[in-house]
């Protein structure tokens, strides 16, 4: 146990230093996307409602994690599997889940920054209802873990191009055709279908519950949904490492 | 006290269209407390295959692995913390320092008991402290890879298996390194040291095992090697003019004759008659320079492996 504790720790800092000046920057990205998200979208929508105003600001979070997890995540593994630092990863002296374990802590830290700044800007300039639950904290962590465990899990079982390219459509699949930013009726019945078994509406669904407690609430499918696509990411990305 | 014993091990790589390649042919040799052995062998030759099954990242379809006594097809995990491997590729530092990374390795082999005096040790032994607080990016290939040669060392377990660690280095840095190296056996650390750089292995390694095609063509120290294909020596002589008529004398063995380059070997036993004979030429003004030297393992290893060829 202890073992596994410096592990982590030294794993941890090995990670972060090695990519301390990326994920500063990457930080910085989100904030601004995100702020980005909220006050873009109106312009979009003439003379948004407070509801709209609502759906966009607890849609952004969502957003961001999905952008950490299923995007830039997949990218930056590509990286490590073509320059040779997975490779080298792989004959270190610890347990293979200590090294996922200690990246994805990483990638959560990088989350907060954009969720809390931008859901700050959105009430200062909106006040657009939100009412936060004791949830929040549990529903972040598993959205966060789903995004960021399925991100590995593609990523570490296909090759560099093909998970960039997964990662392209979700990008602009997360963003106009999913019903993070607007509700799900609005979308064609097999799309809704589709969304029902993708982890993507889930995890919008869960969010909303959590930053807008009196005015959402979240299925128990979406929970046992997100509960699902947590494990098989993951699994996923630990039977791919300690594959031979 | 042996550290590595690799029996009959044969691993081969399914490719595009069910064409099959043998990347290991039924491999089998051991390696002692201590030693370094060098595996020499030419690109595509199996080498990295079978370093990859000695660290268990790679399973061999036949045959066994065992590490100080234990199969490493039981627990690949704990061949990982037996062994420490620097990789032919260049590790990707990123934003890290070479004294960040390789104290973070050692950390996390040797947890509490680190002894950090160990880095600035090997910072010094190989001249390395322009760059020990420069991050990885902005450091050249040779910086780094010696820090990904530190970064294997540091701690460095029964077993260190070191792929290409003299590439991109420069050749006082090289001298240096070797010095590293034999420094860590006299710890009772074993090297394996995995090369297609011939001559420089040559004065490192006590034992050397040749792989052409993924099969063991010879081994044995380097002596030994040599003496098997040939223990003659070689004379090269460059003559004053094209065409000088020289009278060779009787003890030549074999001659070979390129415009003004004089070829020819002779048993050791005439190394003396050569020399005289030699310096006479050159007296007469028919030789320029001469120079006699014994077969190198380079030698050794390419006839052995032209030899595989012609066989196949």
């Amino acid at each position: 146990m202890m073992d596994l504790l410096s592990h982590y720790k030294y794993v941890f800092q090995m990670q972060f230093l090695r990519n301390a000046g990326f994920l500063v920057f990457m930080a910085l990205i989100q904030i601004l996307i995100s702020i980005g998200i909220v006050i873009g979208f109106t312009y979009l929508i003439p003379d948004p409602d407070t509801s709209t105003i609502l759906f966009l600001a607890t849609g952004a979070p969502t957003i961001i994690l999905i952008m950490t997890g299923l995007v830039i995540l997949p990218q930056q593994v590509g990286t490590a599997k073509a320059d040779g630092y997975m490779e080298f990863m792989r004959t270190w002296p610890v347990n293979r889940s200590v090294i996922l374990g200690a990246e994805t802590t990483i990638w959560l830290l990088i989350t907060v920054p954009g969720i809390v700044v931008s859901s700050f800007v959105a009430h200062l300039m909106y006040s657009p209802g939100y009412d936060i639950s004791w949830t929040i904290i549990p529903a972040l962590l598993m959205i966060a873990l789903t995004s960021i465990g399925v991100g590995y899990g593609f990523s570490y079982l296909l090759s560099p191009t093909a998970s960039l390219g997964i990662s392209q459509v979700v990008v602009f699949g997360a963003l106009m055709f999913s019903p993070v930013n607007f509700p799900m009726d609005r979308l064609p019945e097999w799309l809704q279908t589709l969304h029902e078994f993708l982890p993507i509406y889930s995890m919008a669904e869960v969010m909303r519950a959590s930053l807008a407690a009196s005015t959402f609430e979240a299925s128990t499918w979406n929970y046992l949904n997100l509960f699902i696509w947590c494990i098989l990411g993951y699994g996923g990305a630990i039977f791919i490492l300690n594959k031979k | 006290m042996m550290i590595l014993n690799v029996e009959n091990v044969t691993k081969t790589f399914t490719g595009k269209g069910k064409s099959k390649t043998v990347a290991n042919d039924n491999l089998s040799f051991r390696i002692n407390k201590g030693e370094i052995f060098g595996l020499l062998g030419q690109n595509g030759a199996g080498k990295t295959t079978l370093v990859n099954q000695i660290l268990g990242v790679l399973t061999p379809d036949s045959g066994d692995i065992h590490l100080l006594g234990k199969s490493i097809l039981e627990s690949p995990a704990r061949a990982r913390s037996i062994c420490s491997v620097q990789p032919q590729s260049q590790v990707p530092l990123g934003f890290l320092t070479p004294k960040q990374a390789v104290t973070l390795i050692g950390k996390m082999r040797a947890g509490k008991t680190f002894d950090p005096k160990r880095v600035e040790m090997l910072f010094e032994a190989l001249d390395m402290g322009e760059w020990a607080n420069r991050e990885g990016e902005k450091l050249s290939g040779g910086a780094r890879r010696l820090t990904a040669f530190c970064m294997a060392v540091v701690v460095p377990g029964k077993l260190v298996i070191l792929d290409e660690p003299t590439n991109d280095v420069d050749p006082v840095r090289r001298r240096l390194l070797w010095q590293v190296i034999r420094n860590l056996t006299d710890d009772g650390t074993s090297v394996i040291l995995v090369t297609h750089n011939v001559m420089e292995a040559e004065k490192v390694v006590d034992r050397v095992a040749i792989i052409n095609q993924g099969r063991l063509l010879a081994e044995g120290s380097p002596s030994e090697i040599k003496r098997s294909v040939s223990n003659q020596m070689r004379m090269e002589l460059s003559l004053s003019e094209e065409l000088a008529d020289i009278e060779m004398p009787s003890w030549v063995l074999s001659a070979h004759r390129n415009g003004a380059r004089l070829l020819f070997s002779v048993d050791p036993s005439y190394v003396s008659s050569s020399l005289d004979w030699a310096k006479a030429q050159e007296d007469k003004g028919l030789v320029i320079d001469y120079s006699l030297s014994p077969t190198t393992i380079e030698d050794a290893y390419i006839e052995l492996t032209s030899r595989e060829v012609i066989e196949s």
